[in-house]
């Protein structure tokens, strides 16, 4: 409507002048519809027809000066020249050369790019119907390894870029949109994205200095346009199930097993009292159990997200708009996920040197649901996916209806975990940037820019009966009663760079372009958390009714925590020359000072400089020019920093606490668990970089190859300090290396106007290695995922890679022959028979059987050895994309080669540990594993009956008595998915404009649409134990994935 | 624009420093609280170090000893494992005592550096209570680890990772500190904060250095040998002499005084904490937090009127104990209790099965009206020392220092506190007792074992008189004679008789004294018997094989647990002590 009457208004204005007509096509000669035509300087304009042919009514006939743009070729500019017909010719852009990349305080044109640059664009983005923006990137980029932890809607998304350099730090790389630096990328609508860079070798990261070791990824959001007022609408609907499930025991089974279990343990009561006698246990044949996967995680989940944005503007004041929102009803009970977003960005040019640009992005996240497991978790005994796999699949009269639980059985009903550990959750973000560019004399630029980011997010969690938490941390009188934790962060960021920008192209000669720039930027970051506990609530209470009356418990804590600003305080500058455009040099240099280190270290210096020549501008090339349109050789070296740790870390400073551990006192002062460390000073990453860019085939095939060595030195690693008196400290130490290869390649097959199709691919080969890790030469740490009971998991160690895991090599199990046999009441292993039991308890036949390594004939803690490690060799991705009258098609894969997965749920569902009457995985099932329980319900202890029992069993008994990690439960993670895979249709334009439209198209999609793998757990792309980075790759209580169909259309009036 | 050297200093705004809290009374105090928290965290004394630590002895055991390769029954069978489960975690008893010793070395250094103790009474208190806390941390360290490092100033780059010291060297400094806060703490009620046993007093400091002073000079297993110390400033005299000065003085103030058997306990759960009478010190543990009778005290096995906890008992005495006592002794049955709860009535468990009477939720209920209804913590303090301890270690010292006669007052006084109707027994006690100073010893020895069953003393009074090995197998050889009723055990009924008393929740069982037999047993008519054993017919391990899997002279401590050699950049090891 609104459109409509812009329309009209633009028409009256064309009345005017000089009617000029004309047709665009291709370099083929086919017509293009749909191509956008502005004179420019005014917001005048016309679309081509089905044909390519356009009419326009030129005021100035004489000078006025004619655009063309549609998208996928290149903007072209034809002056009208009093003529009356023009026919335009366009080239389409799939070469890429003169793509605009975001740098970093300013933009390059793709072909001087000296640097390692990937990119995808916003029409990459846009075909495929994806809740975020690290999705839609997943496997598009070589080099950035993009893995989901798990599947649940707000699930964190892993962003590495070329491995990342840190131990034990945050490895994601700096996130900048707009310009401003961000935690997360995921507030932001894919729909709103114009591109996507991603600067991977110091050369191009050292302009930001300090923090762009990690690697940079750039988001630009889109701009207003001059032209016509363009409409988008996008909506789309999806349905998920849940992708996969895993088997475990039927009734009788799991009965059976218990009894055996119960017999083993010498605790028959553990049977009777809830199973009753072994000679009923025919009955439970008849027993139907529950799926609790089914109850848990089964229902349909469904999504409904729609953008609309609105765009245009004159040659004055561009503008653009847009909303989207987003509604997504997940598969796990309980859990569901809702945002919107609201961007509006402004252009104005008040005068021919002066530009002003100001723009408000927007965007509030609900969630609900406690999902799976937390990595802010009070006990792992809280982790909730473990009750929809084990919990027993009938009611049990004495376990699955009693009040309290039997602490040796220790297992809740499904659904009411998940209502005992409810969570709501909302951020909400501004984020408002302006800025101002003057051209203060020719070629001379200052720009200076003011940006404002606020965060706020609401975190309720609350805590019903069973859960860990309302029996261990509330006092006496409230123990055991519902609890909620109120937690609200504020982070408020400020940002000023002024930077100054001159082109020399007035003082060099023709052959050589020398651009400087110059700049300053002062950042600070605030934050503030807000913590207010309540204890005892009533019991009847769940999270809404908590969340809205806590008064009806009683405060146990209020803290309000208020971080040290983090400054940092910068100078920067970048020289960029070029000879005969064949050479290209650039250099840049950044200071930082980060209040986050003591004076004398504050200051970190970041130097780099890249090469890159041409080889196709040589004259000895010319003979190849017929085939190949270019060919660039990049090299590079430089150096980027790291500060990300949490500021004020310099000074042990002593800090209040509620205490209710404490008769007579309610707070205590102590200084924080985290060893101040005065010393702290940069972390550096040394990057050297050789690329190879090429285009061929004008432009239908083309590519890059790319080697890099990154080290970085003075590691910030959390050191684990335990039994010094501080839980951890972090400093500078060590070493690693992160080396690679990455490949891509993008072929347009073919390129007709009714008929296309492209295959883009990428890989990356990444390859970590500790060099040093200071004064130690290993150490190891903990995943926790069964409290205490495993132990040190992981082993970060010289020559080694973060992700190696520590356990015990499996050698299956005991056989009757290892035995002497059974000698007075007693299995008694023969002389030289390895002896595991100071790992997996008293042995007897079938037990679990484990290396020796050290040759003592005995496996204990000093038998572990890296059975494992979640680093993959290469990881990449294949899009097709097909287009075929009207029709386009595109699949999207995606893999991983070469990582470990640490399968804790498959350790903790077919061992009994401590615990019974809990259920098992059919890996596990009668027939599979050793089984010692005779006919008529004793245990045997002879050998030949034992060997002859078993001859048909494959794994050993379950029966242990503590969860173990062995190479059992490593297992291979690799894996090719089916990301996406999208169909879609566009109608006819020439339907379209009768329908006043200028594009409509209908596409339907699947989500995770399969997935290769030989990994038995729900899926292999998982992370769930990420309280540290030194515990990658471990599949514990992970919200389990779900593939979705999509249906949805795009519109654009 | 901006000026870099202000710009890029920031301010902790939610901590403080130290020169604030430590020259402000009310904030300081805050910081003796933070010592106490680290007792209370999980793994701390809450949730570990009071349940294993002192497991098994001629008095004490753990009930999970028949399962002899479970985690739990290794801690205490002198067969650990390195990794064992209950306390190989980063945030074990080891690395919280340490986290408690940093606290106090903090707040030490704090106090003396803004804190004006040489003229502020009050922070002079205060000082002598983290110097006090101090000493009690390292107290427990080295009763179960032995070498410990030594960490007496606040931790730095350079001190970071610390080997074992030698212990004679911490014993020194502890002693030197106890004697600087005793001249800083007062006497109980001499002040606001000395009216509460949760806080430390005078006489509390005192014994503490009494105990130091008797455990540095005595036997020990070192990586040397098991010996006792050869430091001369830790000569046996000089300790003794220590241990002499240091109970006179508690003695002679007036400030303490023996209770009733009963009422000392009756007392601890009346939790009013009057400071003055038999208890110099507990574990100031919160109502929601500790676990003293969850992991120590008569069982319930389900919930009722007294608890909803349905728990106690993972320790109990040693029934051999239970057959040392003379009958008349009030001690016997407070300490060593042959029942559990079950739907709120007493039921009779097995011999293998006494729990420690000191700890009952009962009493928590009838003294201070509190029902435990919280699942995993009780909330009772940890007694961590009496008067009567003081008394024998006085007895103890004089003995050694001035023969039987002149320390004879000292043990006369707890032998008649336990046997408040027979002065008779007393007398004939006395005068076999004070024949010798062997003798003597040999009584003190007897008298330790009567008196804090269940107050984990027993394991580190073995070590130094080094008779654990001793002991042990004398109690393995008792309780083997017991289960075949032989030795002095020959004319003890095999069975139980037992019934339900009027009051229809107290036991009454009938079978447990020297001089009862089955034949006067079965005739009382009691509606119940059991047979009254130590072993079940299923059992593999013998119950007197399972007290010890090793000997427990080559493993008196427990190994530092394997997260803390890992992460010692070599500097911690188990050489030398067995593992």
């Amino acid at each position: 409507m609104i459109a409509g009457i812009w329309a009209i208004g633009l028409l009256a204005y064309a009345q005017q002048g000089q009617l000029v007509t004309g047709n665009v096509v291709d370099t083929q000669g086919e017509p293009l519809p749909g191509v956008n035509i502005i004179i420019k300087g005014t917001s005048t304009g016309s679309v081509t027809d089905f044909d390519g042919n356009f009419q326009l009514q030129v005021p100035d006939a004489q000078n006025a000066v004619l655009l063309f743009r549609f998208i996928g070729f290149e903007e072209q500019e034809i002056a009208v020249q009093g003529r009356s017909t023009i026919t335009a010719v366009l080239h389409t852009s799939s070469i890429g050369l003169d793509e605009v990349v975001a740098i970093g305080y300013g933009t390059v044109r793709k072909r001087d790019i000296t640097g390692s640059v990937a990119s995808v664009s916003g029409d990459a983005l846009q075909a495929i119907p994806v809740a975020s923006a690290t999705e839609a990137i997943t496997g598009k980029l070589a080099g950035v390894q993009i893995s989901a932890t798990e599947g649940s809607p707000d699930a964190e998304i892993k962003i590495r870029v070329r491995g990342g350099g840190s131990i034990t730090g945050d490895n994601t790389p700096l996130l900048i949109v707009d310009g401003f630096p961000v935690e997360s990328i995921n507030d932001i609508a894919p729909s709103d994205i114009e591109s996507i860079d991603v600067l991977k070798d110091a050369s191009s990261t050292a302009i930001y200095g300090s923090r762009g070791a990690n690697g940079v990824i750039i988001v630009t959001t889109k701009s207003g346009v001059a032209g016509k007022v363009t409409v988008n609408y996008n909506a789309y609907t999806a349905w998920k199930k849940l992708a996969n499930k895993l088997d475990v025991l039927g009734a009788y089974d799991y009965a059976k097993f218990q009894y055996e279990r119960a017999m083993l343990a010498n605790k028959p009561e553990n049977f009777t009292d809830y199973f009753g006698n072994y000679q009923d246990l025919d009955l439970y044949r008849e027993v139907k159990g529950n799926d609790w996967q089914d109850q848990v995680f089964g229902r349909t989940g469904f999504t409904f997200n729609h953008n609309l944005s609105i765009n245009g503007g004159g040659d004055k004041t561009r503008y653009s708009f847009s909303y989207s929102h987003i509604d997504d009803k997940a598969i796990m009970q309980m859990s569901s996920f809702k945002r919107d977003n609201l961007t509006l960005k402004m252009s104005n040019k008040p005068h021919e040197k002066v530009t002003l640009d100001f723009s408000l992005r927007y965007s509030n996240t609900e969630i609900e649901g406690g999902g799976a497991n937390e990595q802010n978790e009070i006990s792992s005994a809280d982790s909730r996916l473990k009750y929809a796999m084990i919990y027993p699949p009938f009611p049990v009269s004495g376990l699955t209806n009693s009040g309290e639980t039997d602490p040796d059985f220790n297992l809740y009903h499904p659904v009411t975990a998940l209502r005992d550990n409810d969570r709501y959750q909302t951020r909400r973000s501004y984020n408002m940037n302006a800025s101002a560019s003057w051209e203060v004399v020719d070629n001379l630029t200052l720009r200076t820019e003011v940006g404002l980011d606020d965060y706020k997010s609401d975190d309720q969690r609350f805590y019903g009966l069973t859960t860990y938490y309302v029996k261990d941390r509330p006092s006496a009188e409230n123990s055991g009663m519902p609890a909620i934790i109120f937690n609200k962060r504020n982070r408020d960021s400020f940002r000023n760079t002024n930077t100054l920008n001159y082109d020399f192209s007035n003082l060099v000669s023709e052959r050589q372009s020398l651009n400087l720039l110059l700049g300053q930027e002062y950042f600070v970051r605030e934050q503030e958390e807000h913590t207010t506990t309540v204890h005892g609530l009533p019991e009847t209470f769940l999270l809404a009714d908590a969340a809205a009356l806590p008064a009806q418990g009683s405060p146990y804590s209020i803290e309000n925590y208020y971080s040290p600003d983090d400054v940092l305080l910068s100078y920067f500058g970048r020289a960029n020359y070029s000879l005969d455009d064949k050479y290209l040099l650039s250099a840049t240099f950044r200071a930082d000072g980060s209040s986050k280190f003591s004076e004398g270290n504050q200051w970190g210096y970041f130097p780099s400089a890249a090469a890159a020549w041409r080889i196709t501008g040589e004259s000895f090339m010319d003979n190849t020019q017929h085939w190949l349109d270019d060919l660039k050789l990049r090299l590079s070296y430089g150096t980027a920093g790291n500060n990300n740790i949490p500021s004020g870390q310099l000074i042990q400073n002593l800090e209040v606490r509620t205490t209710n551990y404490v008769n007579g006192f309610d707070s205590y002062w102590a200084g924080s668990k985290t060893m101040a460390n005065p010393d702290l000073k940069w972390e550096t990453t040394v990057t050297r970089n050789l690329g190879l860019d090429f285009t061929l085939l004008g432009g239908r095939l083309n590519g890059s190859a790319e080697a890099y060595i990154n080290n970085t030195k003075d590691l910030l690693i959390q050191f684990p300090v335990a039994g010094t008196g501080y839980d951890n400290q972090y400093r500078n130490m060590g070493e690693t290396q992160n080396k690679g290869f990455e490949f891509m390649l993008n072929w347009v097959v073919v390129d007709t106007r009714n008929i296309g199709f492209n295959v883009s691919g990428n890989i990356g080969f990444n390859q970590n290695e500790i060099i040093s890790l200071g004064l130690m030469d290993d150490f190891t740490q903990d995943s926790g995922w069964a409290s205490t009971e495993v132990g040190a998991d992981f082993m970060v160690a010289e020559g080694g890679s973060v992700g190696q895991m520590l356990g015990y090599r499996n050698a299956g199990r005991y056989e009757v022959d290892d035995f002497e046999g059974y000698i007075n009441d007693n299995w008694v292993l023969k002389e030289g028979v390895v002896d595991s039991s100071p790992v997996v308890g008293s042995l007897r036949p079938g037990s679990m059987k484990l290396y020796d390594e050290t040759d003592d004939d005995l496996v204990d803690v000093d038998d572990r050895v890296v059975i494992g490690d979640a680093n993959p060799l290469h990881t990449g991705g294949i899009t097709l994309n097909g287009r075929a009258y009207g029709f386009d098609l595109s699949a999207a894969f995606n893999w991983s080669y070469g990582n470990d997965v640490y399968n804790a749920n498959k350790v903790e569902y077919t061992s009994t540990s401590k615990y019974h009457s809990r259920n098992m995985l059919t890996i596990m099932e009668d027939g599979k594993r050793w089984t010692n329980l005779r006919e008529d319900g004793t245990i045997s202890n002879d050998p030949s009956e034992l060997a002859e029992m078993n001859t048909n069993t494959t794994m050993w008994s379950p029966y242990m008595q503590r969860f173990v990690f062995s190479d059992w439960a490593v297992e291979d993670g690799s894996f090719l998915r089916l990301n996406t895979l999208t169909l879609g249709y566009t109608l006819p334009s020439d339907l379209t404009s009768r329908l006043r439209l200028s594009n409509f198209r209908v596409y339907a999609s699947a989500y995770n649409v399969f997935t290769l793998t030989n990994y038995s757990g729900f899926d292999p792309e998982v992370s769930t134990r990420r309280k540290t980075a030194l515990t990658p790759g471990v599949d514990y209580s992970a919200y389990p994935k779900s593939r979705s169909f999509v249906v949805g259309l795009n519109l654009t009036f | 624009m901006v000026s870099c050297e202000d710009t890029l200093e920031v301010e902790s705004k939610s901590a403080l420093d130290e020169s604030v809290i430590f020259s402000n009374p009310s904030l300081a105090e805050g910081a003796v609280a933070g010592i106490i928290h680290s007792f209370g965290e999980t793994n701390s004394y809450r949730g570990r170090f009071i349940l294993y630590y002192g497991m098994n002895t001629d008095t004490e055991v753990t009930h999970s000893l028949r399962d002899v390769n479970d985690d739990k029954a290794r801690l205490s069978n002198y067969n650990t494992n390195v990794n064992n489960g209950q306390m190989n975690s980063e945030n074990n008893a080891w690395a919280k005592f340490y986290e408690g010793i940093e606290r106090a070395n903090v707040a030490i250094r704090g106090l003396r550096t803004y804190g004006n103790v040489e003229n502020d009474a009050y922070m002079a208190q205060l000082l002598g209570e983290v110097l006090t806390l101090r000493a009690v941390v390292y107290n427990d360290l080295l009763n179960a680890w032995g070498d410990v490092p030594a960490r007496f100033e606040p931790i730095t780059s350079e001190t970071l990772y610390q080997p074992r010291a030698n212990r004679d060297e911490i014993y020194k400094q502890l002693l030197a500190d106890l004697e600087e806060a005793a001249t800083m703490v007062p006497w109980p009620n001499e002040n606001r904060l000395t009216q509460s046993t949760e806080r430390i007093n005078k006489a509390f400091v005192k014994g503490l250095r009494a105990r130091l002073a008797l455990a540095a000079c005595g036997f020990g297993q070192r990586p040397s040998g098991l010996a006792r110390s050869t430091d001369p400033d830790l000569a046996s005299e000089k300790m003794y002499a220590i241990v002499k000065q240091e109970t006179l003085d508690i003695i002679n103030s007036g400030t303490a005084e023996l209770e009733t058997f009963e009422g000392v306990f009756r007392s601890l759960h009346r939790e009013d904490y009057v400071a003055g009478k038999e208890i110099l010190w507990e574990i100031p543990f919160d109502a929601g937090r500790g676990r003293v009778i969850f992991d120590l005290g008569v069982k319930h096995t389900n919930a009722d009127k007294y608890t909803a906890q349905n728990r106690g008992g993972s320790n109990g005495p040693n029934p051999s104990i239970f057959y040392d006592f003379d009958i008349d002794d009030v001690r016997r049955d407070i300490s060593c209790v042959p029942y559990e709860w079950t739907d709120g009535v007493q039921v009779p468990t097995n011999a293998n099965k006494f729990y420690f009477g000191k700890y009952r939720y009962e009493w928590l209920f009838e003294e201070s009206g509190r029902r435990v209804d919280a699942p995993n913590d009780d909330g009772l303090n940890f007694i961590y020392m009496r008067y009567s301890d003081v008394l024998l270690m006085a007895a103890e010292a004089i003995n050694e220092l001035d023969g039987p006669a002149a320390a004879a007052p000292y043990l006369r006084e707890v032998r008649e506190r336990a046997f408040p109707n027979h002065p008779e027994k007393v007398d004939a006690f006395m005068a076999q007792a004070t024949a010798s100073k062997e003798a003597f010893f040999e009584a003190i020895v007897d008298e330790r074992a009567f008196e804090f069953i269940g107050e984990k003393l027993r394991k580190r009074d073995l070590i130094r008189w080094n008779l654990l090995g001793t002991k042990l197998a004398e109690s393995a050889d008792k309780l083997q004679q017991f289960e075949n009723r032989e030795g002095k055990y020959a004319d003890l009924p095999e069975k139980i008789y037992y019934k339900t008393a009027d009051d229809g929740e107290s036991v009454v069982i009938y079978g447990l004294n020297y001089g009862d037999t089955d034949e006067a047993g079965a005739a009382l008519g009691y509606a119940e018997n059991k047979t009254w054993k130590l072993n079940s017919d299923s059992d593999v391990t013998m119950y007197w094989e399972a007290l010890y899997r090793n000997d427990p002279n080559s493993r008196q401590f427990w190994p530092i647990w394997q997260v803390f050699v890992d992460s010692s950049n070599g500097q911690l090891s188990n050489d030398g002590y067995g593992y």
